[in-house]
């Protein structure tokens, strides 16, 4: 309902008055016909293998290099991952491997060490690549970087909802909580700054374990984890995220019975698509591709 | 941090000195997740690693919130009821090697990086040497006091200020229609009623005036059909009610029926009357 300051409420949410995409990471009914915004598809690879991981949790380097190889010649229509690869990166190119270190959920070493394989194979030397989270804008590699590779484990997080593709790239500001406003609502504007605009060639999105719910301080408990042994890849970091936060959503509601939301909600996901153009949000606009493994795909 | 605790537990030693996070450099400890312990009246926040050859490191964090009502605030933020309450502190939960209390001023939290047997002993052995050397209880907000008891999911109440907390456990609006802000007091409670969940917000304002003036906008904002009866029901069939009472606005979401909006909203006005101010 609209008061005089054009005050959103829940109640346009309910009407279907705003953003559908919004209200579907808000937890509301998501049937409600959203304004076309073109024809444009982004396309997403989920690969899966049972064998990723082993019974005690540790990682598979040559599953998850024949994985990553699989989703990355799926994305570019490429039978062999090296040409594939080598239409994402030159050899001229200098690279960023934006990983990620969080405690409980890092990006596993195995996922960086395979990208950084691949990107030498292409002919990028060693001296021009650099593995990086919190010391990105200090790493002289990072600083003069002409691509970026975004690698990151999707979760819950109790500030933005999900921390994933986007939200990776907050170490990029100097100042990370000058976009902790409105549970990070404005991470989209990260990827525009001109530093980054156009640099990010490939999106992995780490879902081997991912947490679907948080308690405590580090909003963290391996209760809320589970072994679904997949990896998201694509270029478009929105789709990537909004395929990862349905996935979070399908498991929340096999687990709690209900389709319970987020707290907060992950609406920075489709404010990047909607407010900033940074990819697409809407899951009908998005071609999943599933690779591998289907027992409990849940998507 | 450092009078309260040994610095050697069950073969744990610590691991350096403690450190200290005010609510500036908290980032530096927990990014964005900092925010929630600024949502309340955190100053400090300290940290000892505990190690043992063979085993997971065992992290203790002490949260100084200000004030028992924050220290419960901020655990009421996250909470879920799953873990398991081993007395510790008060409301204590463990799960999986996470162990996290409130008592007096104090949100404590003790966790081990991978649970074992001997780690699981450590964690719960330094919650209660913790516990027993901070001597004040603390009481829960008052505000808890007046929620009907009656359908009441415990394990749902969230204590919070602002506008920013509302919208994270149940958004309301994006503008801040109920004029929230750091000197409100207000507790969100969900009502299980056949089978469906209805929210009750009470907000506590500094003055009637203040109140009075929020629930004016409130309606305006949110149920302008109500403007004389105070109850509207909404887009997904559900009503919603707010009235205000002295301090207080009470604001029922989510009721299946008129009759269970009215039933809430009077069950809240008779507690406010026994227990009130």
């Amino acid at each position: 309902m609209k008061g005089s300051r054009e005050v959103i409420t829940r109640r346009d949410f309910l009407k279907g008055t705003a953003c559908t995409t919004l209200a579907a990471a808000m937890g509301f009914p998501a049937e409600l016909e959203e304004k076309s915004k073109g024809s444009k598809r982004t396309r997403v690879i989920l690969v899966r293998d049972p064998d990723a991981m082993d019974k005690r949790g540790l990682t598979d380097p040559g599953v998850i290099q024949r994985m990553l190889d699989q989703a990355v010649s799926a994305l570019l229509n490429k039978e062999d991952p090296l040409e594939a690869w080598k239409l994402l990166i030159n050899p001229t190119d200098v690279v960023g491997i934006k990983s990620n270190e969080w405690g409980p959920l890092p990006t596993p070493t195995e996922v960086e060490q395979t990208i950084k394989r691949r990107i030498l194979n292409v002919g990028v030397p060693e001296g021009d690549m650099s593995i990086d989270d919190r010391g990105v804008l200090r790493n002289p590699i990072f600083r003069r970087a002409s691509v970026l590779v975004n690698a990151c484990t999707f979760r819950t997080h109790h500030w933005s909802g999900v921390g994933g593709c986007l939200k990776n790239y907050i170490m990029f500001v100097r100042f990370p909580f000058r976009y902790h406003g409105d549970s990070c609502a404005n991470l989209g504007a990260i990827w525009k700054f001109p530093k980054l605009k156009g640099k990010t060639r490939l999106n992995v999105l780490v879902v081997l374990h991912p947490l679907f719910h948080g308690i405590g301080p580090h909003h963290f408990s391996s209760r809320y984890t589970w072994d679904y042994k997949g990896i998201l890849v694509g270029t478009d970091p929105v789709a990537l995220d909004a395929v990862g936060l349905s996935l979070l959503r399908a498991k929340r509601i096999e687990y709690f019975g209900e389709d319970r939301p987020l707290s907060p909600p992950a609406k920075h996901i489709a404010i990047a698509d909607a407010k900033y153009n940074v990819g697409v949000s809407d899951l009908r606009r998005i071609e999943l591709v599933k690779l591998g493994w289907k027992k409990g795909s849940l998507i | 941090m450092s009078e309260l605790v040994p610095l050697e537990i069950h073969g744990w030693r610590a691991k350096g000195k403690d450190t200290m996070y005010s609510r500036q450099s908290i980032f530096d400890y927990m990014n964005g997740a900092g925010e929630i312990y600024r949502l309340y009246g955190f100053r400090e926040l300290s940290v000892r690693r505990f190690v043992k050859a063979g085993q997971p490191d065992i992290v203790l964090e002490m949260f100084d919130m200000g004030s028992p009502e924050d220290a419960f605030g901020v655990l009421s933020h996250g909470r879920e009821g799953q873990g398991e309450d081993v007395g510790i502190g008060r409301d204590s939960e463990y799960d999986r090697g996470l162990l996290f209390f409130w008592k007096g001023r104090f949100y404590i939290s003790i966790y081990a990086v991978r649970e074992t047997s001997s780690a699981k002993r450590a964690v719960l052995n330094i919650g209660g040497i913790i516990s027993r050397a901070i001597a004040v209880q603390g009481e829960k907000p008052k505000l808890i006091d007046y929620l009907p008891t009656h359908g009441l999911m415990e394990e749902s109440i969230r204590y919070f200020h602002n506008h920013l907390s509302l919208n994270l456990h149940y958004f309301v609006a994006d503008e801040n229609i109920l004029y929230l802000d750091d000197r409100t007091k207000a507790v969100l409670a969900r009502y299980q009623h056949k089978g469906a969940k209805t929210y009750l917000l009470l907000i506590q304002y500094q003055t009637p005036k203040k109140a009075k003036a929020a629930l004016r906008n409130f309606i305006r904002a949110y149920i302008p059909e109500a403007k004389r009866t105070g109850i509207a029901q909404v887009e997904n069939g559900r009503w919603s009610a707010a009235t205000v009472e002295h301090v207080f606005v009470i604001a029922v979401f989510d009721a299946s029926t008129m009759a269970h909006a009215g039933t809430i909203i009077k069950a809240a006005m008779e507690r406010l009357e026994t227990k009130g101010p």
